[in-house]
């Protein structure tokens, strides 16, 4: 472990008082002896910057997929007292509600005997990579009903069925959403890229439920062994991108005015009761909506394709769950045995709400609320369910995904978009994106093994695992 | 003048040498391209781009950021800029040529500027700077 660090127990970890000058709480991590080699002193740094940020109650934390981001790492949480602390673009980052959905459907494996055929046909209905633009016909207005009502604005349209919405973290709306804050830059951005993927590491991906490791949560989730299921990672695209840079230009001006010292200027934020605060927060939540419209529109194309291939009613394809992993959310949690309001920073972590908790469908509620991680290119992807524990040491969170160990630069020296290609093919899965260089930064091999991250959140608690799914098609944007 | 890749875990960082700051700028903008397009454009077409800020960084900032939505939402794929640059405002044209896909597939969405690690500086002769994009 780098030095100043101690630990508190088995894959917990501490960032005591005056790791950097400023802290207010000490900062947490979680982080199994394997994954220790890969953790970045630039990470552990940020993490107690966010320590220094006014208002953050208990610790600031991080999730074992942590590593150095902007502003807060990514696999971030903090919570900031409703009351005097603050709301920051860095503690969301600019993918505004990127997320994860999974859709399960009746089929097998065995009945996806033309997965090339698949892979092109999702390609050509869902636009992807730079450039993709979307076929929706967006005016001014549509875009303020996207805006305020999230998912359901997709369902009215007829993108899919109204049922899917409860599936959705916030039943894919957020409240407090404020389309005035949104600005015409950020409009003329996000209107041609509705209902598209996007490039980097956002997919579509095919996938076969491999292991079940609680069968009971599993079925309740409606998941079982062999069964192909689609997962749909993405955020809220160029809109949400811009918000985040215009509130952080606005933010950054603003701290120093509200006698606000930070360390790092990504960090820039101002009090959440203030003007700039409250923009900032109705933006933000007006990307998250945009963004589960986005995921919405997607997964409607994704079932006519399977209908039209599979011939599958598309109400036997369900939406498993919905998760947002980049967002503040105001949320009540127990501190010290005080129920407190609190606005909930997770950047590259999970909402991981346990049993009996609100805000989950009824339906799961006796096993707490489905956890999803998108596993890399080519790598498992899990189930998990939140769990009592994460409500009581993270603010209800979790990981979010496998986290990053190998730049882009050294990615693309060490092996070529092509060879990915191959070595993924040999193995069954098919691969279908605008180009081999853009599968070059995101090899299998530049991620942490997303298993080892899941068990290390398995194991403290955090989440517990349901299942494995493991890739028959990819469609990388 | 010069910009080089450096090692950056999740993200695009670069370091970016230049005589003056209107290079530099210029520079800056055919790195993000090089990013988002897999190489910068070529000549032919001009945009207009003007922006303010309260410092030097922050000028910076909101110089790329601009860069980034015009060629985003406009399909434009820059070349070189050619800016006066003062302590709060940087003013003048960009050229480049029209996104098209054969040319310009090679790259990947950069979706901001990011503050942290932001550095702009002057050693001897020349102007440094060090950008992060997300990617």
């Amino acid at each position: 472990m780098l030095p100043g660090i101690q630990s508190l127990g088995p894959c917990e970890w501490e960032v005591p008082l005056g790791y950097v000058p400023g802290m207010r709480v000490p900062g947490v991590f979680y982080l199994s002896p394997r994954l220790a080699g890969t953790l970045e002193e630039g990470a552990v740094r940020q993490l107690a910057n966010v320590a220094t940020m006014p208002g953050i109650v208990k610790r600031s934390l991080a999730m074992p997929d942590i590593h150095w981001g902007y502003g807060f790492p990514i696999g971030g949480v903090a919570a900031f007292a409703f009351e005097g602390g603050v709301i920051s673009p860095g503690g969301v980052g600019f993918d505004i509600n990127c997320g994860v959905r999974l859709l399960s459907t009746p089929l097998e494996e065995k009945d996806i005997t033309n997965r090339r055929e698949l892979a092109e046909r999702l390609y050509r209905e869902i636009p992807t990579g730079v450039g993709g633009k979307s076929s929706l016909r967006l005016s001014g207005k549509d875009l303020d009903s996207v805006l305020v009502e999230g998912a359901s604005w997709a369902v009215r349209q007829g993108f899919g069925r109204a049922e899917d919405t409860e599936f959705c973290e916030e039943r894919g709306c957020m409240e407090g959403a404020d389309p005035a804050a949104v600005s015409e830059k950020a409009r003329a951005r996000g209107i041609p890229q509705s209902g598209t993927l996007g490039s980097g590491n956002h997919f579509l991906e095919v996938q076969v439920v491999r292991e079940i490791y609680d069968e009971a949560a599993a079925s309740t989730f409606g998941l079982v062994p062999g069964q192909v299921c689609i997962m749909i990672h993405c955020g809220s695209r160029g809109l949400g991108h811009q918000v985040c840079t215009d509130h952080l230009r606005v933010l950054e001006a603003a701290t120093k005015r509200y006698g606000i010292s930070l360390p790092d200027r990504q960090l820039a934020c101002a009090p959440l009761d203030s003007p700039e605060g409250r923009a900032y927060f109705g933006a933000m939540a007006a990307s998250a909506n945009y963004a589960w419209a986005n995921r919405q529109v997607i997964m409607h194309r994704t079932r006519k394709v399977m209908e039209e291939l599979y011939r599958v009613p598309q109400k036997e394809m369900r939406l498993v769950y919905d998760v947002a992993h980049n967002v503040a959310k105001i949320e009540e949690h127990l501190v010290d045995g005080k129920r407190l309001r609190l606005c909930v920073h997770r950047k590259g972590a999970t909402r991981a709400f346990g049993p009996g908790s609100p805000g989950i469908p009824a339906s799961y509620s006796r096993v707490g609320q489905p956890v999803i991680i998108p596993g890399s290119m080519g790598t498992p992807s899990f189930v998990l369910h939140g769990t009592q524990t994460a409500m009581e040491k993270t603010f209800g969170s979790t990981c979010h995904g496998a986290g990053r160990v190998m730049s882009r630069t050294q990615a693309k020296r060490r092996i070529t978009g092509r060879e990915i290609r191959e070595s993924l093919g040999k193995a069954g899965i098919v691969v279908r994106a605008p180009n081999d260089a853009s599968l070059a930064d995101e090899a299998p091999d530049v991620y942490k093994p997303s298993a080892e991250v899941v068990r290390v959140v398995h194991e403290v608690g955090l989440s517990r695992l349901v299942a494995r799914l493991e890739p028959l098609a990819v469609i990388k944007g | 003048m010069s910009f080089e890749e450096l090692e950056h875990t999740a993200d695009a960082r670069f370091r970016i040498r230049a005589a003056s700051l209107g290079e530099l700028y210029s520079e800056a903008a055919r790195a993000l391209m090089d990013v988002m397009y897999g190489r910068p454009g070529e000549d032919g077409q001009e945009r207009e781009i003007e922006v303010d800020a309260h410092d030097p960084e922050s000028l910076v900032f909101a110089f790329l950021s601009e860069v980034l939505f015009i060629s985003e939402v406009e399909g434009f794929v820059v070349s070189r800029a050619d800016v006066t640059v003062s302590d709060t405002k940087a003013k003048g044209i960009l050229h480049g040529e029209p996104f098209s896909p054969e040319r310009h597939g090679g790259g990947r969405g950069v979706k901001g500027i990011s503050f942290s690690d932001l550095s702009l500086r002057r050693e001897d002769d020349s102007y440094i700077l060090d950008v992060i994009f997300d990617v």
